[in-house]
């Protein structure tokens, strides 16, 4: 009867054995083990496919160290990233408060043709965007929702409140019942949308309401048709 | 309130993170598919941008993203490739390069990583047995080992590097 001692010897000679590097003798004892051991298979099979890669590498490369970015090149794409944000901002906030003027609405539209032809496809959801009229000067709110089945997701963007402002969000309903979306955080310097959900439709969504503590914003919801419309407009 | 609906890469904080976890990884195999390393510059940081744009398509129920900064990059070093053999005097005759020798290029980086992340001493015999073809008793004697811990070491070597590919994405 084997032991757990017997096959380790075995089983060590694995490796070379999948490298074709043991000796004839070795070689056939080694194969006749295996015949009658199913653990050592096993093993042999995890083995084969790894020595079977081993030719697709270059030694030299192996030995050279790994060649590593240059360190400002994190900086970079952050600068980058941080420049196109800007631009993508300034963009919505004309469509938002300003209309679609020609240029800003060429620059959308190239944006998006770029867009798909990069990803190859684009998002055909209809989403809506939300304004929040008669805000304190300095505070910025908008909100942009997307029909699910579920519900409706909502993308918060806020900006001015204090930092650290526990942020309470709902939509209001037909009938005027609230249905919680959700709480966020506003910091500083993090300009990110947050993003919340609630169950309530889109289509019976009347108002989008945030509480900031102090204050409480509503803005109202245009129908869906209205909101389909300004979709098509912005697309073409 | 979800956190992934809006991709992993929404904020500038997150594109750190993952600069952090990942860059150095992805510049690697750029410079081994393209063989230059400002091209691999330019494609490390189009990879970043492109993602922070698609943050929203990240969906870590379908990998990890890791496994997304490399389909990524993937496409645009193929983008970078083409950009690069139209430019005259590069690839005479207008021919497209295929995919095959990016695929190529990925294995054989895949592998060279995966080495590079192995222990000393299993690295050192498997180089030195397999891709310097040198016999056990020699590599043992200029190790100061027995000749049985070479073939040991070629075997915990095998196993630890599939285990090291395993981490990077590897699958039977």
């Amino acid at each position: 009867m084997k032991t757990r001692n017997d096959c380790r010897e075995w089983r060590e000679s694995l490796g070379a054995y999948a490298l074709g590097q043991l000796q004839a003798d070795e070689r056939a004892g080694l194969e006749a083990h295996l015949d009658g051991c199913a653990r050592c298979r096993a093993e042999l099979a995890l083995l084969e496919p790894v020595a079977g890669m081993l030719p697709h590498a270059d030694p030299a490369r192996i030995e050279a160290p790994a060649p590593q970015p240059p360190p400002e090149l994190g900086a970079r794409i952050v600068a980058t990233i941080e420049g196109e944000r800007q631009q993508g901002e300034t963009r919505r906030r004309r469509r938002l408060f300003g209309g679609l003027a020609l240029g800003a609405a060429t620059a959308a539209a190239v944006t998006a043709a770029l867009l798909l032809f990069v990803f190859g496809g684009g998002d055909s959801s209809p989403r809506q965007e939300v304004e929040f009229a008669g805000l304190p000067a300095g505070i910025t709110i908008d909100a942009t929702l997307e029909p699910h089945s579920y519900g409706t997701e909502i993308h918060m963007y806020v900006h001015g409140v204090p930092s650290g402002t526990l942020c309470r969000v709902w939509l209001r309903g037909k009938n005027g019942a609230s249905y919680p979306a959700g709480t966020f955080r506003y910091r500083w310097g993090d300009d990110s949308d947050a993003v919340l959900s609630s169950a309530l439709d889109l289509s019976r969504t009347r108002a989008v309401v945030v509480d900031t503590g102090k204050r409480t914003f509503v803005a109202p919801v245009d129908s869906p048709v209205a909101a389909l419309n300004a979709n098509q407009e912005e697309a073409t | 309130m979800r956190t992934s609906a809006r991709g992993a890469l929404s904020r500038e904080r997150d594109v750190r993170e993952a600069y952090a976890a990942h860059s150095g990884e992805l510049y690697g195999f750029a410079v081994r598919s393209l063989g230059d390393s400002g091209l691999a510059e330019e494609a490390v940081q189009e990879t970043f941008v492109r993602a922070w744009r698609a943050g929203d398509r990240f969906d870590p129920r379908i990998g990890s993203l890791r496994t997304w900064l490399f389909a990524i990059l993937r496409n645009v070093v193929i983008d970078l490739g083409r950009a690069r053999s139209v430019r005259p005097g590069v690839a005479e005759g207008g021919v497209e390069p295929s995919v095959e020798p990016l695929e190529q290029a990925l294995l054989s980086w895949q592998v060279e990583e995966a080495m590079r992340r192995l222990g000393e001493d299993h690295r050192r015999v498997l180089v030195e047995t397999y891709y310097r073809g040198r016999p056990y008793a020699e590599v043992a004697e200029e190790l100061g080992v027995p000749e049985g811990t070479i073939k040991s070491r070629v075997y915990y070597g095998l196993r630890a590097l599939r285990v090291v590919l395993e981490e990077m994405g590897y699958e039977d």
